[in-house]
């Protein structure tokens, strides 16, 4: 039986062919506008590191001096980074199972190829444990040793692209590269590596849906060598001494700093830490503004530095404000659509067709006007989001669809139409046998 | 006109008059806000920069890795912009440290008291041991642009020296000093220790823009500062200012005259200020522009299923509006029915999206911090689709206008 109204459904659509093109591109207009802009949403909002996330943790002090101190209030950009003295106290703590502490570099790479010119990468100066804790994915070699971190070595770990673009697909572990003016050894290049939103790379005006950093270099080696920093930086008026080593014993905050805990049940430990940090701080005569020393595990990172900013919301909301549009319109042309067969019913009804029937056949019809809609939603969804890609680079790592995505657009747009279905078909089921027939 | 028999008929036929009526809510409310983003967005990216003729700026960017001696730095900063000053077609050059609108460099808090707790205002810092004035085309209202020997030259390795005079946009100015008109001779501070720098303020441009361009009035908090630096990151910018039309041919020219010139392994890059605008206002755009295509889908929706539902109705009382006609209506009178029919149904779902769409701002303005929709915005909106309603109606109601009086007759 359902056969045979699916192909009374398919039938029925070719019979009235200017209101049923009208209903499907409708309903594949209002999908369309809600899945690609939900999948966008999706991807900024998603977890980088849903394993680990709820024990990544970022300490939060505040330094600045009590000026201008609001009690209460939340931190700012000057708070969100820390000062390379907190930052160094912090790496030698032990707190935690790791600790990583970076900042983003940038510069020119100088080809050994003779057919290439010098060219400007991004990079960033973490410790070791950077790797492990991000789930960085090797492809060759692996990161540097631990003396290195300790002795400011020389060694780099390079981005796929990079590696291709100066040694071709060869492992180039060993060899040794031109960047920042010095040369550094391989210990490792990493996979692609396309997780979104970027976890080390929240703060920043692009960075988590920026493109890949191009080269990773140990964070003592950048400081020893005075590697001026790629990123905001925040003073206050304290800052008299000159030159990089000034900066570095300033109040300055210019750095990342991650804690990675056991499990996310040691967040009252490391708070513990924080909290006894900041006391034995303030003997020194520092973090005059006594503030709340506070911890974000990467989720809550994400939402307090606004990942995903108000105008994705925006498209969000709007999109199903439309999508809901939709519906009712589709209400209504179902309506029309059904209302003018009510000769078909009453005679069906006369023949024997209990109501059940007809709600079924009704029903398997509409079913297929959201399939269709569904059908064609998809591929205009595809179409908006290689548009929205073509906009900037960043849109582009978000917006591609996965496959819940594309399950999701089934499901919603059948359902959808289903929903929108329910009313007609019922109208069309209180038809009167004997009045219709009586009326012909 | 006889609105009662109209009334009581819809009274009958409820279904499809509720539906015209929510989607014409719906398409209110959505399209009256997304208009007042689209208009706000737009007169953000509008906004002047402050600078002259802006598609005749560009920026040649120099990264040098052999950066030498304080007085080598300083040499190269003059060669550089010497020879590009030569080129034929260059109108004016100057070093600066950052440019507008290109979201990269520095801001400071500046005090007018000593020891002052919080700053009178945080101003963008435009370094440049040249006239940016001239460059930029930059208008001053009061005092005058920095004189040659104003212009220290600084190692920031070593030195911290800072300027004595500056240059105020009006915007910070004004903040920095409410109740005053003339700012000339007064005295700034760079902090609020006892030993931060003072500065003199010897002139005050009309408007430049800061590097990143903020929506709030401080956008326009910009400084200059003469100054020749070195040391820090080495990154040397100039912008240049082409005769008009001569941009793009001496983009390319500067380029390779700076690489021809030295032997130094270094990067050199080119952008334009028209680039700069255009990335800092992309997003913005690109909302604009999803927004655009939002509204006009909804209007051709709402349009679409009021074209549906009339046509329901004409083919529902099609033996109806026979027999008015063999009664006597004329065409005008059925067509006056349903367009009144409408009318009365769009009125409805207007007055009830005005309420949608203040309902969907309150919610915008409460969790998105967009702004408070202007009621100019819902007029427009109701006209637009009152206009809508009758323009969609009218196929139809022309169609139930052309029944002959003859249909009543044909059959039971």
């Amino acid at each position: 039986m359902f056969d045979y109204y699916f192909k009374l459904g398919l039938r029925s659509l070719r019979r009235n062919r200017a209101l049923t093109a009208l209903m499907i591109l409708t309903l594949a207009v209002g999908v369309a506008a809600s899945v690609s802009t939900v999948t966008i949403l999706h991807a900024m909002s998603g977890d980088p590191l849903p394993h680990k996330s709820d024990r990544m943790f970022v300490p939060v002090i505040d330094i600045l001096p009590v000026q201008g101190y609001v009690p209460g209030e939340k931190p700012g950009f000057a708070q969100s980074q820390m000062s390379y003295i907190d930052a160094r106290n912090f790496m030698s703590s032990n707190v935690g199972v790791r600790r990583t502490v970076m900042y983003g570099v940038a510069g020119q790479v100088e080809p050994a190829r003779k057919d290439l010119g010098s060219f400007f990468a991004q990079g960033m100066a973490p410790t070791r444990d950077f790797f492990a804790m991000f789930d960085a994915p090797f492809l060759y070699g692996q990161p540097w040793r631990e003396e290195d971190d300790a002795s400011g070595a020389d060694v780099i770990v390079l981005s796929r692209a990079l590696a291709e673009k100066l040694v071709g697909t060869s492992n180039p572990v060993g060899q040794r590269v031109m960047v920042l003016g010095r040369p550094y050894l391989v210990t490792g290049v990493l996979a692609t590596w396309d997780v979104v939103p970027r976890p080390h790379h929240i703060i920043g005006s692009k960075g988590a849906f920026g493109a890949e950093d191009e080269f990773f270099i140990p964070f003592a080696s950048a400081i020893r060598h005075e590697t001026e920093h790629d990123g905001g930086m925040s003073c206050n008026g304290d800052n008299n001494v000159p030159g990089y080593q000034g900066m570095l014993k300033s109040g300055c905050t210019w750095l990342q700093f991650w804690f990675e805990m056991a499990s996310s049940g040691d967040r009252a430990q490391l708070q513990q830490y924080l909290d006894a940090y900041a006391g034995e701080q303030r003997k020194l005569g520092r973090m005059p503004r006594n503030a709340p020393n506070r911890l974000y595990d990467l989720n809550e990172w994400m939402s307090f530095l606004q990942v995903v900013d108000n105008d994705n919301k925006l498209a969000a909301w709007l999109a199903f404000g439309f999508l809901l549009l939709c519906l009712v319109n589709t209400v209504g042309l179902l309506l029309a659509k059904f209302s003018v067969r009510a000769t078909e019913v009453g005679i069906r009804r006369a023949l024997g067709a209990t109501r059940r029937d007809i709600f079924r056949q009704f029903l398997i019809e509409t079913a297929v006007i959201g399939l269709a809609g569904g059908v064609l939603g998809l591929l205009l969804a595809f179409a908006a989001l290689a548009v929205v890609s073509q906009q900037s680079a960043e849109l582009g790592t978000v917006a591609h669809m996965d496959i819940p995505m594309l399950l999701l657009t089934f499901a919603m747009s059948v359902t959808a139409a289903l929903l929108a279905g329910l009313l007609p078909t019922w109208r069309a089921c209180q038809v009167t046998p004997a009045i219709q027939l009586k009326s012909q | 006109m006889e609105i009662r028999p109209i009334l009581s008929a819809l009274m009958r036929s409820k279904t499809g008059a509720v539906l015209v009526a929510v989607q014409v809510a719906i398409s209110l409310a959505i399209l009256a806000n997304t208009l007042y983003i689209v208009n706000q967005r737009q007169a953000v990216a509008a906004r002047p920069t402050g600078v002259a003729a802006e598609n005749d700026i560009f920026y040649v960017s120099i990264q040098n890795m052999e950066r030498g001696s304080h007085e080598r730095q300083l040499a190269e900063q003059k060669r550089q912009a010497a020879l590009l000053r030569a080129l034929p077609g260059v109108m004016s050059v100057a070093q600066t440290s950052q440019a507008v609108l290109s979201r990269s460099g520095n801001f400071t808090s500046v005090y007018i008291k000593r020891d002052q707790a919080a700053p009178s205002a945080e101003v963008s810092t435009y370094f440049t041991p040249d006239s940016l004035v001239k460059t930029y085309g930059l208008q001053l209202v009061e005092g005058r642009d920095f004189r040659p020997d104003e212009v220290p030259e600084i190692n920031d390795d070593v030195d911290t020296t800072f300027p004595k005079v500056v240059i105020l946009t009006r915007a910070a100015a004004q903040q920095i000093w409410p109740d005053e008109t003339s700012f000339v001779g007064k005295t700034l501070y760079k902090g609020n220790g006892a030993d931060d720098p003072a500065l003199r303020v010897v002139g005050i441009v009309e408007r430049l823009q800061t590097q990143v361009g903020q929506v709030k009035p401080r956008g326009e908090h910009s400084v200059l500062l003469p100054a020749r630096l070195t040391g820090g990151r080495n990154l040397l910018l100039y912008a240049v200012r082409a005769e008009p039309g001569q941009r793009n041919r001496l983009m390319q020219e500067a380029e390779q005259a700076i690489r021809k010139s030295s032997t130094d392994r270094m990067l050199v890059s080119i952008d334009t200020l028209e680039q700069h605008r255009k990335e800092r206002y992309r997003a913005d755009q690109g909302l604009s522009w999803m927004l655009i295509a939002v509204s006009v889908l909804l209007l051709l929706i709402t349009a679409s299923g009021i074209v549906g539902i009339a046509s329901l109705w004409v083919t529902q009382r099609k033996k109806q509006i026979g027999v008015r006609r063999a009664l006597g209506a004329r065409r005008i009178d059925i067509l006056r029915y349903f367009l009144t029919e409408n009318f009365m149904i769009t009125t409805i779902g207007v007055a009830a999206g005005v309420l949608l769409a203040l309902g969907l701002n309150q919610l915008l303005v409460s969790q998105l911090e967009m702004a408070r929709l202007p009621p100019g915005y819902l007029l427009a909106g109701a006209v637009v689709f009152w206009l809508l309603g009758v323009g969609a109606v009218y196929g139809p109601a022309w169609r139930a206008a052309s029944i002959s009086p003859a249909t009543a007759t044909r059959s039971a």
